[in-house]
Parts: structure tokens; sequence; C-alpha cells
């Protein structure tokens, strides 16, 4: 019965997916911008360069026959030259079937190319995501979908209103806070040990944020500066904070849930628990967490450095530059991120064994007491 | 700066996790050392994807059997952390490079640093967006394969005579419980990542669909969704691997 309902699901949601990603595919008649598709490319070689060190870049031309899409010159057929290099740093070869934004000249028979049409990739890589999602994990999946989808529009939304008001730290606090209540109540459902993790959660946010300010403040000047995309922002530094402690929340959050929900379990096993075995089986539970987790933050940070690294390499800068002006953002977020992971399970420890140990006999009346308290929450 | 926070995980770790925070820390410098000297291997001209496949399956080793031993649990951990991403080289990275995420970005372009970085490196950007492509979702893969091998395993130790279909449906069923969670890591992993970006997107003029075709977008979030596609194909691999390397393990005994 219960899978037979899932597959039903399933279909329908690929269907969808199918039907939601042609419908992008063809979805030009909505673009102000000109579209068209590349029906013919003539490549030809056009000229050796010489790099920093030596290295042959080969460079190309192409003649791109594209066919406009939509727009008032829909239908016509006109001719864009391109130019590729092997190594494509700062610039892009097109392929036949490729469909792309045009700046399209007034007579309607020239123009040069925007940008590819990459909508259509996000729309695929999303719905892939979401069907992979309920299909590995049905009903949960669909759960983390909802929390995902909310999450992301509540940075869209704190944004705009740190746009429109300023004040980024008290933004970035009272979002935090959502963040965490939203995300755990989603994952822990409306009990004790998720107000546990909650409180945890941010006990631990906090004293990462305590180590950032003493750390910073005793060393030389963030070189703010550096930071990839900027606006001409006085709140690059607040701005760095900001998503220096978003990016940690998540893993922090994790570990956090995990030892609430771990010592739930251990103490309604076990009703009467000694405090050195709850502290014991609570070691061991971060032993097992912590390896895995930071390792997880440091790919995650670091590997999308790795083409500007490449990059500068190429151009002759050496690692102590690299590691102190490329990589210090991500090395920072990264390591105070993985200091919150080894935080939480010490800080989610404690408040679990305070909050949900119901230490030395009298359990059954506490945890009716819990109860009660859990469901006011 | 830097220097000072490493100082303190390092203690912390130690406090935190004795003699086996130690070891995760020394996985952890094994994985920068292993980094560092992929991306060098990179820059030297030697293939990316190729450099990134021996430098994941050394990773691979690396963090699963240095922090949890050599045994057949583990083996099934690897071997579906190894076939991810084979997996996500050959399928999702050419999607990758149609799509085009590889070079400067729209924004990267006006930035002082393109003009004075000579652009002639004679090594291909596609190739390299796809070796860190794989990297970024190795962490998470690896992650969620231990988990689901150790639960199998476990299941398994507290009773042999299960049948495989019963341990199949004990590694997914943890597999999804952890699921979440490592969802909400790698997404406000990704958000710490990408508030500069979107905070330049919210103050500039640009309209829905410039922002929705950049390059600069995709770039942020095929990484997020590659990464859990990984993770989302692991946990069937591992739970369906795992139990055959127990009881080849068993057998051999």
């Amino acid at each position: 019965m219960e899978s037979a309902k899932k597959k039903i699901i399933m279909v329908i949601m690929l269907v969808a997916g199918v039907l939601a990603v042609s419908f992008v595919y063809n979805d030009a008649f909505l673009y102000d911008t000109t579209i068209g598709r590349v029906i013919s490319v003539e490549n030809s070689y056009s000229h050796d360069e010489e790099g920093t060190n030596g290295e042959i870049e080969h460079y190309y031309d192409q003649l791109l026959t594209i066919k406009i899409l939509n727009g008032d010159h829909k239908g016509n057929i006109i001719d864009i030259r391109n130019t590729y290099t092997s190594s494509g740093v700062n610039d892009e070869r097109y392929r036949k079937g490729t469909q792309l934004l045009i700046a399209l000249n007034k007579a309607g028979d020239g123009g040069s190319v925007l940008e590819k049409k990459r909508d259509v990739y996000v729309a695929l890589f999303f719905f892939a995501f979401a069907f992979l999602l309920v299909f590995v994990s049905g009903r949960h999946g669909s759960i983390v979908l909802i929390s995902f989808t909310i999450n992301m529009a509540l940075l869209v939304l704190s944004l705009k209103v740190y746009d429109t008001y300023g004040n980024l730290l008290r933004v970035t606090m009272v979002v935090m806070l959502a963040f965490s209540i939203l995300t755990l109540l989603f994952a822990g459902g409306l009990s004790k040990k998720t107000f546990v993790a909650i409180l945890s959660t941010l006990v631990t946010v906090f004293l990462c944020y305590g180590i950032y300010m003493l750390t910073m403040k005793t060393s030389e000047r963030i070189p703010y500066e550096m930071m990839d995309y900027m606006v001409n922002s006085k709140d690059l530094a607040d701005l760095f904070l900001a998503g220096t402690l978003m990016g940690g929340l998540g893993a922090v959050m994790d570990v956090c849930i995990s030892i609430a929900a771990s010592v739930s379990e251990v103490v309604n096993k076990t009703q009467d628990i000694t405090v050195k075995a709850l502290v014991t089986s609570i070691r061991e539970m971060g032993y097992d967490i912590m390896g895995t987790m930071i390792n997880v933050l440091f790919f995650t940070y670091l590997s999308g450095t790795i083409p500007i690294l490449v990059l500068k390499i190429k151009n002759g800068y050496t690692l102590y530059h690299l590691v102190k002006f490329q990589l210090f953002f991500e090395m920072i977020c990264f390591l105070i991120g993985a200091i919150g992971i080894v935080f939480a399970i010490p800080v989610s420890g404690f408040l679990s064994a305070l909050f949900l140990g119901n230490l030395r006999g009298h359990n059954k009346a506490i945890t009716a007491d819990n109860k009660g308290e859990g469901a006011g929450k | 700066m830097i220097l000072k926070l490493v100082i303190i995980l390092f203690f912390s770790m130690l406090f935190v996790g004795g003699d086996r925070g130690l070891t995760s820390f020394f996985t952890l410098v094994r994985t920068a050392i292993a980094f560092t000297v992929n991306v060098y291997l990179i820059a030297w001209g030697l293939p990316a994807v190729l450099v990134t496949l021996v430098v994941s399956a050394f990773l691979i080793a690396s963090v699963i059997y240095g922090q949890n031993g050599w045994n057949p649990k583990m083996h099934g951990a690897a071997v579906s952390a190894a076939i991810v991403v084979i997996v996500i080289m050959v399928i999702i990275g050419p999607i990758l490079n149609v799509a085009g995420i590889s070079g400067y970005n729209e924004i990267e372009q006006y930035e002082e640093i393109s003009m004075y970085l000579s652009a002639n490196i004679s090594v291909s950007m596609s190739e390299v967006a796809v070796a860190a492509t794989v990297l970024g979702v190795l962490g998470a893969v690896m992650d969620t394969a231990v988990a689901v091998s150790t639960a199998v395993n476990e299941v398994y130790v507290n009773n042999p005579m299960l049948d495989r279909k019963i341990l199949v449906e004990s590694g997914m069923a943890v597999g999804r419980d952890i699921l979440g969670t490592t969802v909400n890591t790698l997404l406000f992993a990704g958000f710490g990542e990408s508030i500069m970006l979107a905070n330049l997107f919210l103050k500039s003029e640009n309209s829905f669909y410039e922002i929705i075709n950049s390059k600069a977008l995709f770039q942020e979030i095929s990484a997020l969704f590659v990464a859990v596609m990984g993770c989302l194909l692991v946990i069937p691999l591992s739970s369906y691997v795992t139990p055959w390397f127990i009881e080849r393990g068993k057998s051999n005994r």
C-alpha cells in the first residue's frame, strides 16, 4: 500500500519535473532580452599566445549562426563572431544547440553574446535534487525539502531587510535565531530535545562569535578589500562575520540535534543512568561526529577556491601569498565552523544532561513534567 | 589570525576528543596537504580530472580508514564513496560543462584581479571546475557513507542471522535520518559562502533573468546541489554494498 502510494507520487514528480524543465527550456517568450539558439558553428584556429611561464595557449575563432527565438526579429538568422581559448579562463566556447542571451543591434541583423541561458540547468538541478530527495527518503525527504526552501527564502528576505534598514548585525542575529528554531523544529519536531538543541546551538554560536572577536581584535587587520563580490559597502566587516557564523550554523545544529537526540534516547532506555555513564556516552558520540563533520566543512569551503588558486599559481604567486590573501576568508570560515563543531559537543552534552537527563531516581515524575513542558514550548 | 584559530581548534579537539581528537586533527592535516598537492599538480599542467581521481582515492583511504580502521564495513563505505566520485565525474561533469561553470563569472570579469592575471595558462578550466566540484562533494559523501556502513554493521553484529534485505533497509533508514542534517550543514555552509554574492545581486540593478542565467549564481548552487545529490546517491549504494563486504569478510575467516 505504502509503496504503491510512493510510486504514484514519484511518477507525478517525474512528470512535473520533465514538464517544468521543458517549459523553462522553451521560455524565451518570457524574456525582454533577445534569445537565440546556435544552429551551426564554424571553428577556426586563430593564433597562439605565450603565458608567463612559456605555456602555449591556443586561440580559436568561431562563427556562430544563430536563430532568434523571440521578440520583433523572431525567426531571423544572424551571425556572431566569438573567440575562445584552450584554457577558457576568460571566454566561453559555444556549441551547436546552446541557447544564448543576445544584445541585438537596432537593425536586428547582428549583435553580441551576453550570456549563456542557464535557467534550464538551474531548473534541471533543482528538480533532480527534489526527485532524488523524495525517492531516497520519502516523506522525510519532503520535510527536508520544505525546510531547505524556507531557509533559502529567509536568507533572501533578511538581506532585503538589511538592504532597506541597514544594521546588518541585528538582522543577522534575528535571522540566525529564526534559522535555528525553524530548522531544528523541522528536524526534531515539537519536543524537549528540540528545545535543548536550539538552546545549545545558540550558546555555541555565541561562543564562536566570542572567539572570532577575540582573535580578530588581537591580530592584524583583516584585508576585507580582498574579498570576492564586493559592493561599495561599508559593512564588509559585518558581512564577513555574518557569513562566517551562518556558514558554521548548519554544522553546529547538526551536532546539537544529534547529541540531544542520542542523550534523550539513552536516558529513556536506561532509566537510572549515572552522571558518569552519561558523560562517557556523550564523549563517545562526540568522537564519532567531530572528525567527519570537520572534513565536510573543509571540502565544502575550500574546493570552490581551486580554479582561482590554479590561476594564481600559474601567475607565479607563492603559497604564502595564497594562504594570506586568497584563502584567508575561506580558512577563517572553515576554522570558526570547525571550532563550533567541537564546542557544540560539550555544550549540547551539558545542556542535554541538564534538561533531559533524569538523574538519580524520581524519573517518572520528571518525565511526565518534561512532556508537559515540551508541549508548551 | 589563522594560526591562532588553528591552535584553538587543535586544543579544543584534544580536550573534547582526547586521543581520537588528535587522530581527527592529523587526518585533517593530511587532507589539507593532499588538497594543496592536488592544486599544485593541476597547476603544473597534469590533467586535472585524472589528478583529482587519484587524490580522491587517497583522501577516501586517508579519511575513512584513517579514522575508522581497516575492516569490511569501511570497505563498503570506501567503495561506495569512490563509485559516487566516478559517477559525478562521468555524468554531472559534462552537464556542468555544457551549462558553463568554468572560468571567470561575469562579476569576476570586471574585478581588478582579472586585469593583471595572465589568462594564458594552458590548463583547461572546465576540467578544473569538474575537479573542484568532485572535491566539494567528497567530504559530505564520505561522512554519509561511513554513517550508513557503520549502522548496517551494527545491525549485523547484533543479529547476524538477519536477511540481507533487512540490512539494506536499516542502512536506508539511517541514511534518511542523517540526510536532513547533512543537507542543513551543506546549505548553511553555502549561505556563508554566497552571502556576499547574494548581497551584491540584491544591491545591484540586475533583473531576475540576468541573475538566474548568471554564471556566478550557477557556480554557487551547482556546488550545493551536486553535493546533496552525491549524498543521496551514496545512501542506497552503501546500504547495498556494505552487507556484501561484511558477508564476504565473514566467509573468508
